[in-house]
């Protein structure tokens, strides 16, 4: 037995995310989860490494801190703060999922079928629905407050 | 079982990130809705000291910074590890996620721990 071969064939690699047929709305919330948990590690990394600038002295902090008051920087603060509450709230979802609550019961697979997806998807909407709430509300108090 | 003991925690550590992301939020980014002070005065160098002295906070960030590190890189681990690669590979990928990890806590903690002695007046 060869130890080097893969342990499954991942055919379609990164492109997979994206298409591979008829993906579902949950498809794409996936797509987003892992876009925005990838996007707010590496600004986590970024953010420790700018926050120790604080070991340079008042002058090296407040001049950081005025950059960051610069509208480029307060739309990229924005856009964390919404991929933070997207990833936490479908998060949340995801972890209700995991643990089994908002499936509905186990049912015969009679025709019409209804799979726990759809019977999910309602809790799906009103999660999103929340998400968008939070995400125009902190912008409103961000950019005008 | 040693995989489903990681996942287990990248779920469990779920509510503390939540907790501690929402309050330093609240505190870094809406300190005027929820504390009546501007963003520059929350934060200007005095109050980030300020702030940094208390044993709460201390304890707070350095557990959020490894709660938060542990998600994100596990979740980072996992989707490098669906790519196609050798387990020989994989186990690169596990040892440099885990170096990175903890250089990362360590120097955070570090950051953390210096504006926590950080002499009064100084």
């Amino acid at each position: 037995m060869n130890s080097n071969k893969p342990a499954y064939n991942n055919r379609l690699g990164i492109k997979g995310w994206v298409y591979a047929g008829k993906y579902t709305f949950e498809r794409y919330l996936y797509l987003g989860h892992r876009l925005t948990g990838m996007g707010l590690i590496a600004y986590m990394l970024l953010h420790i490494i700018e926050t120790a600038n604080r070991m340079r002295g008042v002058v090296a902090w407040e001049g950081l801190m005025g950059l960051f008051a610069l509208p480029l920087f307060k739309m990229i603060e924005y856009a964390l703060f919404a991929a933070a509450v997207f990833h936490a709230l479908n998060g949340v979802r995801l972890l209700m999922t995991e643990l089994g609550f908002f499936l509905g019961r186990p049912k015969e697979p009679v025709y019409p079928y209804s799979s726990s997806i759809k019977r999910h998807r309602p809790l799906t909407y009103i999660i999103m629905a929340l998400a968008a709430l939070i995400i125009i509300l902190g912008g409103s108090s961000l950019f005008f407050p | 079982m040693r995989e489903t003991r990681l996942w287990s925690w990248h779920l469990l550590v779920i509510p503390i990130i939540i907790v501690l992301l929402g309050l330093h939020f609240a505190i870094m980014h809406y300190a005027p809705v929820f504390y009546g002070v501007s963003v520059e005065e929350a934060r200007n160098f005095e109050a980030m000291i300020e702030r940094g002295k208390s044993v709460a906070q201390l304890v707070l960030y350095i557990l959020l910074l490894a709660a938060a590190l542990y998600h994100g890189l596990y979740g980072l681990r996992g989707i490098i590890r669906e790519l196609p690669m050798t387990p020989a590979l994989g186990k690169i990928v596990d040892i440099t996620v885990i170096c990175v990890g903890l250089f990362i806590f360590a120097f955070g903690t570090y950051v953390t721990w210096w504006t926590f002695s950080y002499p009064v007046g100084g």
